[in-house]
């Protein structure tokens, strides 16, 4: 049983992060259906520029975390207006292939300035933790849990209460429409690559404490994907918490059956997920009114 | 108020869909646009609100003016601040939006307190809105998906209101309905009202000018009683023969009856 907490618990720890990068992702697919093959590469950049900013100025972690938060803002628009916007009007798989481009370029450039050696993200938590019985949680660990909490409070509000959040699902929902109704869609693919991008700066912001930083922490995102092809592409809330599943159950299935499983076991439940809801667990099905 | 002249609109760059077509709509005007499908109605529509390009449409010439000022090249967020906005065909609601929400994105150009006020003017012209203000707008049934559309337009407080055929698919009381509303909101408001529409008995009924389009150009047009006397439109949009009783459909030889504005 002991054995069985303990896994379940640093499942969670890890399972927070990827539902924090599955967010991401869920964004921008359901803002502009593209889906974002760079986003982990986003967060690689966020962390290591983090990196720099930690070890030229030294700043408690909430402030490291502000300041990455503005930067990545700054990114998520750059992106857009570079990358992104001149793809408008293409075919939805062009800008996807634009972003696996931009994945690889990102990838090229992190190891040409910051090299390709591991680095420890300095910060003024460091190893501090806390013990729950039996379970120990770094410091940084309950920051993300708390993190993920507030992303996902956050966007929920945004996207209920905000004339912009509102703008955004009508957008996701019906574009034409929304270009005669007068909503500005353009700018509102940019906030919704503004926001992302926010979201992927804080999960590298994590992930280079808890983990450290490396040239392949892009994977991360890739390990991330499962959750929100779990969760439903377009849903925000079913990443976050379809993130926490796979956390779990990649420890646990690596814990109880054996090591190589922790790769595939989040690809294999999807799979079975998949056939009985193809929309995911939290997706819309597509509203169909006879 | 709004000029529409000699304009030409191409998709693709080859495909021309609208050719020459030439319309105006004066203050509080009802004016009527009929046609069969494809003769290029609704481009004419998407062309003043500005939303070809997503079909990689095109305006290639003619003029389009709202008050003397071109609306050719503007945005569409600017083309429904300058009041003139459309009801697309089919609805299009944001279906997994509340009435409500999708009421207040139709006036997502105007301040927050204007919008508000907005949503009460909607809810006086459609009660049965204000009771599903909740819902989520994909389950309403058609007629009440029709009234949040045109609600949701109004909401801009529009000078012009384009209608795309919004009778389509609806039961005859719920048009009767519909186009009471359109009508009183005519006279009331002073609003300009521009109606594409299949079912050209209906539209003669309300407008007080009408034009034919087909194949992308304005055949005829004038004062509905004029449109409603000629041969013509009785027997191809009216479905009377000269008689003014219903013909049977076995006596109907199209081939020897040739539509004379198209020689």
């Amino acid at each position: 049983m002991d054995y069985f907490i303990l896994l379940t618990v640093s499942g969670i720890a890890i399972g927070v992060i990827y539902g924090l990068i599955g967010m991401g992702y869920a964004l921008i697919f359901k803002a502009t259906s593209v889906v974002n093959f760079a986003h982990g590469e986003i967060m690689m950049l966020i962390s290591y520029m983090a990196f720099s900013i930690a070890s030229s100025w030294t700043l408690p972690f909430w402030g490291l975390l502000l300041v990455c938060v503005f930067i990545s803002a700054i990114v998520g628009l750059v992106i857009e207006r570079v990358f992104i916007r001149p793809m408008l009007g293409q075919d939805v798989f062009s800008t996807v292939m634009v972003t696996i481009g931009l994945a690889v370029m990102i990838r090229a450039v992190v190891v040409l300035i910051w090299g390709a050696d591991p680095l420890l993200l300095p910060t003024d938590i460091g190893d501090s933790g806390v013990e729950f019985g039996l379970v120990f949680l770094y410091t940084s660990q309950l920051y993300a849990i708390g993190l993920l909490a507030f992303c996902v409070l956050g966007m929920w509000v945004f996207l209920r209460f905000s004339r912009m959040g509102v703008a955004m699902r009508a957008t996701a929902a019906r574009e034409t429409t929304a270009l005669l109704m007068g909503i500005n869609v353009t700018h509102v693919y940019a906030i919704a690559w503004a926001i992302a991008a926010v979201i992927a700066g804080i999960s590298g912001v994590l992930l280079g404490t808890i983990y450290g930083l490396g040239p392949d922490l892009w994977t991360q995102g890739l390990r991330a994907f499962p959750a929100v092809i779990l969760g439903g592409l377009d849903s925000v809330f079913g990443a976050a918490i379809s993130g926490i599943l796979i956390g779990v159950l990649e420890n646990l299935s690596e814990g109880y059956i054996g090591q190589g499983l922790k790769e595939i076991s989040g690809f294999l439940v999807i799979l079975v997920v998949l056939m009985i809801r193809p929309y995911g667990l939290f997706g819309t099905p597509e509203i169909e009114r006879v | 108020m709004l000029n529409v002249n000699n304009v030409q609109i191409v998709y693709d760059n080859v495909i021309e869909a609208v050719r020459d077509a030439s319309l105006s709509v004066d203050e509080g005007q009802i004016v009527t646009l009929l046609g069969s499908n494809g003769a290029g109605k609704s481009t004419i529509l998407k062309g003043i609100s500005g939303v070809l390009y997503p079909e990689d449409g095109d305006i290639i010439g003619g003029t389009i003016t709202l008050n003397g000022e071109s609306l050719i090249g503007r945005k569409p967020d600017e083309i429904v601040r300058s009041g003139v906005v459309m009801v697309p065909e089919g609805r299009q609601l944001f279906e997994p939006l509340t009435v409500e929400e999708n009421l207040m994105m139709g006036g997502i150009t105007r301040s927050r307190s204007g919008a508000t006020e907005a949503l009460e003017n909607v809810f006086d012209i459609f009660p049965r809105v204000k009771e599903k203000r909740s819902t989520i707008a994909g389950y309403l049934s058609g007629g009440e998906q029709q009234m949040v559309a045109i609600g949701r337009a109004l909401m801009s407080s529009p000078r012009l209101l384009m209608l795309d055929e919004p009778s389509l698919g609806l039961a005859p009381q719920i048009i009767a309905e519909i186009f009471a509303a359109v009508s009183d909101l005519s006279k009331q408001n002073n609003v300009s009202v521009l109606l594409v529409e299949q079912n050209a008995e209906l539209a003669l009924s309300i407008a007080s000018y009408a034009y034919i389009i087909e194949n992308g150009r304005v055949v005829m047009d004038g004062p509905p009683d004029k449109l409603m006397d000629n041969e013509d439109v009785k027997e191809f949009y009216l479905g009377f023969s000269e008689s003014g009783h219903r013909r049977n459909m076995r006596d109907v030889k199209h081939y020897k009856r040739r539509k004379r504005w198209l020689s």
